[in-house]
């Protein structure tokens, strides 16, 4: 054999290869997911998890990607442990090891900052359901979609909410204390709230990172009762978050406002961990069972009956994750990385299950952020069916007859 | 810093420090006898945890009365432990000096036990409903206490006495001490070191048990519970001095203090920078720890 007749060889075999395994993947969309399924975060990893199956059933069901030839999603899951190294080793391993056509996660910023930057590098598309640090969509990537909000305009409308509160209630609200946990989000909170606090002319009597695995947070609440703030403002992670709000009962420290920034706060487990002591305090969310769209409740019963757990915000970001995907890949026709991209950055979805967010279409900008993610706050109280979140804020979406307690009763 | 804020602080401190102490007092325990750091200490605690929190919210007894059930049932658990998984790699390393498999093994217990909780009980925080101890606070004055956690001092200091006694005073302390003292000169004595090695494990596990039951009250259950107190219990070990009872409490109470005394000179992310600080201290000055001695006991 001529060494010409043996290149022409190798070339038809890597041909032949390649054609096979481009036929192979045109049955099947590979997503990779890098989700915390274990450690600190493993509670709301396993509701991203949940969603993304429920919804990945549904598409498949209803016959997959049509323009792909009937092409069904596949879920490929790693778990990073809410460790920025290993979410950045799996994203790669995903990549590389698994062929995957497109990733989502991470949820901790921290992971999904430097798990992004590994999907820009590849060129495989990138989508971010929910991880809110700004920076993740404003270094230039091409590549990376998030759907939710980002924690500028989570901090944005906490702060807008205080005022409308003081407005409408007439009390005052001067002193403020930070309390976050001390990673990439509660940093970046904090380091926001520092400076919408000082605009709006608060004086800040407390500013107080922790470690999320702390075994005792007394000591963070005596410090809070001896700074005697008028508002309170956490940012936690689950099991610090069920800890602080116990604790902060126990030691009878009540600011005239306790409001959450999500995460922890809003995990299922954390009023069953809390009970009636998160009674009357606010949390920031995406997204609640009571919205007013058509099809949420459904998509929630349907949830809560498959899982045993309402939908929370960050579930329905992964839920619609899938469908921003789905629909993407429809418009697309390829597995084509790029074509994959383009499809994305084009999205403007307002019909289907993904309709159920709270707003009115899913776009992103040119930074690949979605422009259209708002935001809501709601109250932790008892209405007579045991405890639930009930929205308050904006008030155009507060649930009729529903006024807040405010400020918060002394215990 | 007003002085009333310091004394609620130390109060505290020594409360929580002594739980802490409590969970070091297994591994200490077994560090001392079978000389093998036992990194699957926390899951122990993990799974105490869990049958505790089982125990009470099946047979509706007080959170403390769990103790009659949990303490035989976590003993059980870690003999056997021992027996089937630990002692057949000590006698396939019989004639190595330092038998660092068993080390390994350990891991390997923490990761499946873990993962094990995981994938059965899935990654709930759980907390004891109703809970006849929530909230329950000691007021004097501006101080307050809490109620589970003195408890958790008493039974720490109660636990530590009967474990004392129990190495002090009867046949099979006194082997378990020989034992540790010198392994080989004990076996010549006639004790049996599997035996001892079983009960030694037994015991160690079982006082993870009664930390657990001690902790269920006022912490929730989840199968990562126990990582944050694993890594705690070594430093404390370390600090108070590998194998030393008294070591282990006082270690506890150091960390405590310094995790509540702390952040009132600085955040509370800080401390734990401080606690391991001082872990590399001791570690370079004195690596027997404060009350660590060739031989112990």
């Amino acid at each position: 054999m001529t060494k010409k007749s043996l290149a022409t060889a190798a070339l038809t075999l890597l041909a032949l290869v390649g054609m096979s395994m481009s036929a192979m993947a045109e049955t099947v969309v590979k997503i990779g997911n890098v989700e915390p399924l274990s450690g600190p975060s493993a509670s709301v990893g396993q509701q991203g998890k949940n969603a993304r199956e429920m919804a990945v059933e549904e598409i498949n069901a209803a016959g997959g990607i049509k323009s792909l030839g009937g092409a069904k999603l596949e879920l490929i899951y790693a778990d990073s442990k809410s460790d920025p190294n290993v979410g950045v080793t799996e994203t790669e391993r995903l990549i590389n090891t698994d062929k995957v056509n497109i990733v989502t996660g991470c949820w901790n910023s921290g992971v999904t900052y430097p798990a992004t930057a590994v999907a820009e590098r590849y060129g495989v598309p990138f989508v971010v359901p929910v991880s809110v640090r700004d920076t993740i969509t404003e270094r230039g990537f091409k590549y990376v979609f998030r759907i939710a909000a980002k924690d500028s305009w989570w901090t944005r409308d906490q702060f807008t909410f205080l005022k409308d509160m003081k407005d409408e209630f007439g009390t005052e609200l001067k002193t403020v204390a930070f309390v976050y946990e001390n990673g990439d989000w509660g940093t970046g909170f904090a380091a926001q709230w520092k400076k919408l606090a000082e605009e709006a002319g608060y004086e800040i009597v407390l500013d107080e990172p922790y470690p999320s695995t702390a075994t005792d947070l007394t000591p963070v609440v005596n410090k809070i009762r001896r700074a005697r703030p008028d508002v309170l403002l956490l940012t936690s992670n689950a099991a610090d978050a069920v800890l602080i709000t116990n604790t902060l009962s126990d030691y009878k420290v009540t600011p005239k406002v306790v409001l959450g920034s999500g995460g922890g706060h809003a995990d299922p487990t954390f009023i069953s961990g809390t009970s009636d002591n998160a009674k009357f305090m606010f949390d920031i969310v995406e997204w609640e069972t009571d919205v007013n769209k058509p099809g949420a409740k459904e998509t929630n019963d349907k949830y809560k009956a498959k899982y045993g757990s309402n939908l929370t915000g960050e579930a329905v970001d992964a839920y619609v994750a899938m469908y921003v995907i789905a629909d993407a890949l429809e418009r697309s026709a390829s597995l084509e990385p790029a074509k994959i991209r383009d499809a994305l950055a084009a999205t403007d979805l307002k019909t289907g299950p993904a309709a159920i967010v709270a707003y009115d279409s899913i776009k992103f900008d040119a930074t690949g952020q979605n422009e259209n993610a708002a935001l809501a706050i709601v109250q932790i109280n008892d209405l007579g069916q045991g405890l639930e979140r009930i929205t308050v804020w904006p008030k155009a979406s507060r649930r009729a007859g529903y006024t807040p307690v405010f400020p918060m009763p002394q215990k | 810093m007003d002085l009333i804020f310091l004394l609620q602080d130390v109060i505290n401190g020594i409360l929580m420090g002594s739980i802490y102490g409590l969970v070091a007092l297994g591994l200490t325990l077994v560090f001392g006898v079978l000389k093998v750091i036992n990194f699957a200490h926390g899951s122990f605690l993990m799974v105490g945890m869990y049958v505790a929190y089982w125990v009470v919210a099946f047979t509706g007894l007080h959170p403390y009365l769990a103790l009659v059930l949990v303490t035989p049932i976590m003993y059980i658990f870690g003999y056997l432990m021992q027996q089937w998984l630990i002692r057949p790699i000590f006698v396939a390393e019989r004639d190595v000096r330092e038998p660092i498999t068993v080390i390994i093994v350990t891991t390997g217990v923490w990761y499946v036990l873990d993962n094990l909780a995981l994938l059965l009980f899935g990654p709930d925080y759980r907390a004891l409903s109703p809970n006849p101890l929530k909230g329950e606070m000691i007021e004097l004055g501006e101080i307050l206490i809490s109620t589970p956690k003195l408890f958790g001092f008493t039974i720490t200091v109660l636990t530590a006495a009967g474990l004392y006694w129990f190495l002090l005073k009867t046949r099979m302390g006194r082997a378990i001490r020989a034992t540790s003292l010198d392994r080989d000169a004990a076996s010549l004595m006639g004790i049996s070191q599997w035996k001892v090695f079983n009960v030694a494990f037994g015991i160690g596990t079982a006082i993870a048990g009664i930390a657990a039951v001690v902790l269920v009250p006022v912490y929730n259950v989840y199968p990562t519970v126990g990582v944050p107190f694993d890594v705690k219990s070594f430093v404390i070990v370390v600090l108070g001095g590998l194998g030393s009872i008294p070591g282990a409490l006082l270690g506890g109470v150091i960390i405590g203090l310094i995790e509540s005394i702390g952040p009132n000179f600085m955040t509370s992310t800080w401390t734990e920078a401080i606690v391991y600080g001082l872990f590399l201290l001791v570690l370079f000055f004195k690596p027997s720890g404060l009350f660590g001695q060739k031989y112990d006991w």
